[in-house]
């Protein structure tokens, strides 16, 4: 398998002065599900949004697909963004708009400004969102207005917007981290279908290592902005998960 | 503390303190003016006060310095220190020569009540004769400020988005174009809705037209401000989500910003229809037209019963305004 993702020396120094990434060397395999592990302010968010430039990289080099994210600019940039689905621990979606028209957003990077205006009208646009909807099981709330879904719901919504693009890779933020646990499990399974079926490289950020068990091909582990580990689920023991999370941290199961 | 930051906070201190006691020696000297007709040169009250200023600075018992500077934390009671002193010397001084200036005197208040009986008898038995032209006229001001308002909208609504900090890009042309339309949004703000009449009333001549002009000039800068305040309070994260699925700007704006203002924008508009139908009377005063132009005509031939009907009719579609406008905005916040 060849790589998607190949990312060189990448380093991010915020204004304020913090160095959240320091020198990120990471190849990920075409249709691997990886999984970020590390405590909160160990980089994952960081170096999930350099990847498709939400952040602004200080310095080094991403390839995706073939393409130099870090050069592009303008339209180039959004043409190597619509590739790349994105999906966010607080789901981003337009709270009263309907779940349908939030999944229709999800192809702006296809279309120019006065046919996506007009998306509602269109039956083929419209049709693939049902589909979409449809493979989340959400296809009965397509008219529902966000702000009455439940959160569980809602990230699947944005799974089937996230779908939409058409991604190679799926950037996934924490997906689960303000679900309960069943519904946590649910999403996951979702993101896992997609990278069985649909052959969808998932980086994913997470808190919980069951869940990383259950669902990664592979583990990348961050701490201050390095990577302290990189290899299968099964490789991660007490002490690798002590030099993921330190000294004082404690496995807490999920299921 | 940084040095730069050491000499600026230095620097607000001094200024502080210098025009705090030039200010209370000016004022000294117009108590001394008016009391013991004491005329003291304009320079002599510059001088005090500077002096005054660097001697409080050096013995470092000033307000600029307790304000700007970092001071040891003492238990010391206001009443205590210098500055607490400072700050009831000035409120008091304050207090007297507004009294002055304004020239309060509640003997006048409560012996002089007869004047107004023509008003008050006015009010209480108004002019009923007059009800058509006035609602004529009422209609005319109703209008004028529903067409200043929606005229206001595209402008406003458009000249919003590159006012709000948050979608202005941080480069050279963002910065200047949010920098612009900002100072413009101010500037015309500030100029009171009553100068914009006059000087549209001698534009386009006195009418409901002209005073049309002068609310939709500060309906502009004014929902300018609230427009883009409401975008810049808005949750970046579906700016995010969209920008993330390779949207362009337009689209981003339209997908990711518009559907979160657009019922904070309604409500903003018509409070500013209500706020303008009030404007609109006032406005009339001076040459705008509607109910306000008619109601100026009665006062100044001394008809107070055609006045007392006016105000009753004023006071009638300010209220109804007011409910509709309460309510309509409280079914949108829940939208």
């Amino acid at each position: 398998m060849k790589n998607i993702i190949e990312i060189k020396n990448l380093h991010k120094i915020y204004a304020g002065g913090t160095h959240a990434l320091k020198g990120i060397d990471l190849n990920v395999k075409e249709g691997e599900f990886c999984i970020l592990l590390g405590l909160s302010g160990s980089g994952k968010t960081t170096l999930l949004r350099c990847l498709n430039r939400l952040i602004e990289p200080t310095s080094g080099d991403i390839q995706i697909d073939g393409e130099d994210v870090i050069a592009a600019k303008g339209q180039k940039l959004r043409f190597i963004r619509r590739k790349i689905g994105m999906i966010f621990q607080q789901f981003n979606l337009i709270k009263n708009l309907s779940s349908l028209t939030n999944v229709l957003t999800g192809k702006l990077g296809y279309s120019s400004l006065l046919h996506s205006l007009a998306f509602s009208k269109n039956k083929t646009d419209v049709e693939i969102a049902l589909e979409n909807l449809q493979r989340v099981g959400l296809k009965d709330l397509a008219e529902k207005k966000i702000k009455n879904l439940s959160g569980g719901q809602q990230q699947r919504v944005a799974i089937a917007r996230a779908l939409m693009q058409n991604p190679k890779v799926i950037l996934a933020d924490e997906p689960v981290a303000s679900l309960d646990p069943a519904t946590a499990n649910s999403v996951m399974k979702y993101l896992g279908e997609l990278n069985k079926k649909d052959k969808i490289t998932i980086i994913c950020s997470l808190h919980f290592l069951s869940l990383a068990r259950k669902y990664g091909t592979r583990v990348v582990g961050l701490k201050d902005g390095e990577i302290v580990f990189d290899g299968t689920p099964k490789e991660i023991d007490k002490k690798r998960f002590k030099e993921i999370y330190g000294e004082d941290a404690e496995e807490v199961e999920i299921r | 503390m940084k040095k730069a930051n050491k000499l600026k906070f230095n620097f607000q201190a001094i200024l502080t303190d210098l025009l705090i006691w030039i200010y209370i020696s000016g004022c000294i000297s117009f108590l001394l003016n008016r009391w013991f007709e004491l005329a003291i040169p304009s320079l002599y009250i510059l001088i005090y006060g500077a002096v005054v200023s660097v001697i409080v600075m050096i013995c470092g018992i000033s307000i600029g310095r307790k304000v700007f500077l970092p001071t040891k934390r003492t238990n010391n009671k206001w009443y205590k220190t210098f500055w607490g002193w400072t700050v009831v010397l000035i409120l008091l001084i304050t207090f007297i020569v507004g009294w002055i200036l304004v020239e309060v005197n509640p003997y006048k208040f409560f012996t002089k009540f007869k004047n107004a009986g023509g008003i008050m008898s006015g009010i209480f038995d108004p002019n009923l004769d007059l009800l058509v032209v006035s609602l004529t006229a009422l209609a005319e001001t109703i209008y004028l400020a529903l067409l200043a308002t929606i005229f206001a909208i595209p402008f406003a609504f458009l000249l919003s988005f590159f006012a709000a900090r948050n979608l202005m890009p941080k480069t050279l042309i963002g910065n200047t174009v949010y920098i612009i339309i900002r100072s413009f949004a101010t500037v015309f703000r500030s100029i009171e809705a009553i100068v914009w009449a006059i000087i549209f009333s001698v534009w386009v001549g006195i009418g409901p037209f002209a005073g049309m002009l002068a609310l939709m000039i500060h309906s502009i800068a004014a929902l300018i401000k609230l427009y883009s305040e409401q975008i810049e309070n808005i949750d970046p994260g579906p700016v995010e989500a969209i920008k993330a699925t390779g949207a362009n700007t337009l689209q981003i704006w339209v997908f990711g910003v518009v559907p979160q203002i657009i019922s904070p924008f309604l409500a903003f508009t018509i409070y500013r229809w209500d706020i303008n139908v009030r404007m609109a009377t006032i406005v009339g005063f001076v040459g705008g037209g509607g109910i306000g132009l008619l109601l100026l005509q009665q006062q100044q031939l001394l008809r107070w019963h055609n006045v007392g009907m006016i105000i009753w009719l004023i006071a009638a579609v300010v209220w109804i305004m007011d409910m509709v406008s309460a309510k309509v905005r409280e079914k949108l916040q829940g939208m």
